[in-house]
């Protein structure tokens, strides 16, 4: 699929599949054209060119059916009717998604109840915190139980704790038997989560695997980590340039600075790096295991190059 | 698939909803029809008594027309504002049903503007309120009131577009004032103008309803009227009914359904 | 934009006066003055409003700068826009509506209009301050702007109106401008409306100093509860 706004391409290839019961996790930077990929699968934009089918329906063609069969979790402070109560909210869009009326108010009060919104119910929502909203968000999403629910950046925002228990509710979803695609900017999430993970960087899918696939892919290198002191971007900058040198992430604060070197070379890079940072004070250094958030980040940067 | 008068109701309960949180909106709305009828009473107080009926139900018009044009926009303005509307359009139901349960909340607060104007008429003004034909009357009133509902519907579209519409629908409000000649026959305008009057459906009903309030026996014309107001009723609607599916696409492939 | 609106507003009420059969010259000139408002009156009330909504009212009452001379400035562009747009309702007037300026005063004229913006600024200082602690000064702006039109002898004179409701119409600096307004057009001095001129800036002048002070007193009011912003 592409999509072209405007001036800007947000998404210029994006091309995968996901099965029934799959969770599926769509991942990216900020601006990588994952909320764009997922308007253009639930109908809320065209794609300029190419073919999307959600449930054996063209998001072209059979709009209505698509509409009707999945459910959409933006999330956020908006998409949610501040002035009236949850219920309410939630009836509106009952009734616009063709809820039987018979099954329509057991099933919001269910849905609150497992969201913990059923006792402030009757409250507006202007009332209700972050948190709140993004269960509200996920309630809404669910009104018409759909078979396919799209959930883009759930957890983002929220606090630790808020978001520990959403992620709960995503597996407790997949373990009624509904498919999931989700997006996410939390590598972490990804990895717990999901049975296969798309990384998605300025608009083009960069790698398609489960989790263990990605980190596959970057088993044949480890990790030096090195925390030091007075560590420069100069010093940084020649890490890069050394071959068999994959990537390399540094977290530059004042206090505490933290590299992290991807690379072939396993222990005999440590010379090297004792060489470079030869002014600068070290106090730890140790080679470990790569995460998919090295994965991840060897994606990111390749694809850069 | 939603049922359309689901949805239509549905959409008319959540408009009253948000009018009973935030009532004080609709003040704008009724205020300059209220304004001008008050004028217009006091410029015909020299006159008889059919001159006042004139100036209550050309304000009655106007007070319907008023709060029609200006929500109109303002329905869609207001799913923008909330972030709502993307959601909204990506449920299965058709957005025309939806905007046009708004619309008809639009037209009951129209109606009771309409009465409230009515009210001041008779006590504070002391304008003889006599009608002549009631049933005929109260049907022409409701026949006018889904006229003017039907063509906020083609108004409303343009905001799904953009939000610029609500300059231009703005700018409509008191041209139609003047053009639908709810106030003074539109034998007074220039004729270039009578075009414009003509495609206008409250412009017949307007008639109508004078003719049901003045004669028990009401003249042929007054079916002629109802029937041509009718025709363009149902042209507003089919016409209203494409600009939405028109527009729909045109923002889903533009993306801008979410307020820039 | 807003000459469809001062136009079709003017043709209105012309219209309803033909068919009255009254002297609608009378109503061509009251409309054509009170076309300011929507420059003055209204504006002004609707600044504080954009200020709230915009979240940039917290940030204008951080700066030190005294308020007055402030809110004054800006008004400044409205008072112009208000002359303007007068000007371009006469030119509608004499051209549409038979309005005969050929006896005019217009030096005085346009003096008139001047400090009836000025004045009707001020009252929306007056407006404004009221609508300051308010969600919504559109619905003040949009309610004291329309008003005028019964009380401001704008499409027929105050005498018009019953006797209970008359005095309103003097706290309004309009009236008196429109008042001056229509003498100048049949001739006469600055002299002869002075009168009219002084009671106008007195009623102006408390307009803004209440407003002004009113200001004053919702700005603490609203630093104390938090209300600066839109909620």
């Amino acid at each position: 699929m592409r999509r072209k706004k405007t001036q800007v391409t947000a998404v210029k290839d994006v091309s995968f599949e996901v099965d029934y019961g799959e969770l599926f996790g769509l991942v990216g930077p900020n601006g990588a054209g994952k909320t764009t990929t997922i308007k253009m699968l639930t109908t809320m934009l065209i794609p300029t060119s190419g073919v999307a089918k959600v449930l054996g329906y063209d998001v072209k063609k059979d709009v209505t059916k698509v509409r009707q069969n999945i459910g959409i979790v933006l999330g956020g402070e908006r998409g949610l009717y501040t002035r009236v109560n949850a219920i309410d909210n939630l009836r509106y869009f009952a009734d616009l998604y063709g809820v039987p009326v018979s099954v329509r108010d057991k099933r919001i009060k269910e849905l609150l109840q497992f969201m913990g919104l059923w006792d402030r119910a009757k409250d507006r929502v202007e009332t209700y915190s972050k948190g709140m909203k993004q269960r509200l968000h996920l309630a809404r999403g669910l009104i018409n139980d759909p078979q396919l629910i799209f959930l883009d950046e759930p957890t983002t925002g929220l606090d630790p704790e808020i978001a520990k228990e959403t992620r709960n509710m995503i597996r407790e979803l997949i373990e009624k038997g509904k498919t999931i695609l989700l997006t996410t900017h939390y590598m972490f999430e990804a990895d717990e989560l999901c049975k296969r993970v798309g990384i998605i960087r300025n608009g083009e899918v960069v790698a398609l695997d489960t989790p263990s696939g990605l980190k596959k892919y970057v088993m044949d290198t480890s990790v030096v980590e090195v925390q030091g002191f007075g560590i420069t971007e100069n010093e940084v900058a020649k890490f890069k340039g050394i071959p068999d040198v994959l990537a390399v992430s540094a977290d530059l604060n004042e206090d505490k600075q933290v590299l992290k070197i991807q690379t072939t070379k396993g222990s005999e890079i440590i010379s090297e790096v004792q060489q470079i940072l030869k002014n600068s004070r070290i106090y730890d250094l140790n080679i470990k295991e790569p995460t998919l958030e090295d994965a991840y980040l060897r994606l990111i940067e390749g694809s850069r190059k | 698939m939603p049922e359309t008068h689901r949805v239509i109701y549905s959409a008319f309960r959540m408009a009253m909803l948000h009018w009973m949180a935030d009532p004080q909106w609709v003040i704008p709305n009724i205020i300059a029809p209220f304004v001008f009828t008050f004028v217009a009473l006091t410029l015909f107080a020299g006159a008889d008594g059919s001159f006042g009926l004139y100036a209550v139900l050309g304000g009655g018009m106007m007070g319907m027309w008023g709060n029609t044009l200006y929500a109109s926009g303002f329905a869609i303005d207001f799913e923008r504002w909330q972030g709502t509307l993307e959601e909204v359009v990506a449920a299965p139901s058709n957005l025309l049903h939806v905007i046009t349960g708004r619309s008809v909340s639009n037209a009951l607060f129209g109606l009771t503007n309409m009465v409230a104007i009515l009210l001041i008429a008779v006590f504070v003004f002391r304008v003889p309120l006599g009608l002549a034909n009631p049933v005929l009357f109260a049907f022409s009133l409701v026949l006018t009131l889904l006229s003017v509902s039907a063509l906020g519907l083609i108004f409303a579209s343009s905001f799904v577009l953009t939000r610029s519409a609500q300059i231009f629908t703005n700018g409509l409000e008191f041209p139609i004032y003047v053009i639908s000649g709810s106030m003074f026959p539109i034998a007074l305008l220039p004729f270039w103008t009578y075009p414009a009057s003509f495609i206008l459906g409250p412009t017949w009903g307007i008639q109508a309803i004078r003719a049901a309030a003045t004669s028990a026996d009401v003249p042929l014309a007054f079916w002629s009227d109802i029937g041509i107001m009718l025709a363009i009723t149902v042209a507003y609607v089919i016409v209203a009914a494409l600009l939405f599916k028109l527009v729909e696409t045109k923002s889903r492939r533009d993306g801008t359904l979410v307020q820039a | 934009m807003k000459l469809v609106l001062t136009l079709s507003q003017m043709s209105f009420f012309v219209f309803v006066g033909e068919y009255a059969h009254l002297n609608v010259a009378y109503i061509a000139i009251g409309n054509a003055i009170q076309t300011m408002s929507w420059n003055t009156v209204f504006s002004v009330i609707n600044i504080t409003g954009q200020d709230k909504w915009g979240g940039t009212l917290p940030l204008l009452l951080a700066t030190p700068a005294p308020r007055l001379p402030v809110f004054v400035g800006r008004a400044m562009i409205h008072i112009f826009d208000g002359m303007l747009s007068v000007a371009i309702s006469f030119a509608f007037a004499t051209l549409l509506f038979g309005v005969n300026l050929g006896n005019a005063n217009v030096l005085a004229l346009v003096i008139v209009v001047f400090l009836t913006a000025f004045t009707m600024s001020g009252f929306g200082l007056l407006i404004g301050g009221f609508s300051f602690h308010f969600r919504n000064p559109m619905v003040f702006a949009n309610i004291f702007t329309f008003i005028l039109l019964i009380f401001c002898g704008v499409n027929f004179p105050v005498s018009s109106l019953p006797q209970v409701l008359q005095p309103i119409s003097y706290i309004f600096p309009l009236t008196y401008g429109i008042n001056a307004g229509r003498l100048t057009i049949s001739g006469a001095t600055l002299t002869d409306v002075s009168l009219q001129l002084g009671q106008m800036l007195i009623v102006g002048f408390i307009a803004m100093f209440v407003g002004y002070a009113l200001f004053r007193l919702f700005e603490n009011m609203a630093r104390k509860t938090g209300r600066l912003e839109a909620e």
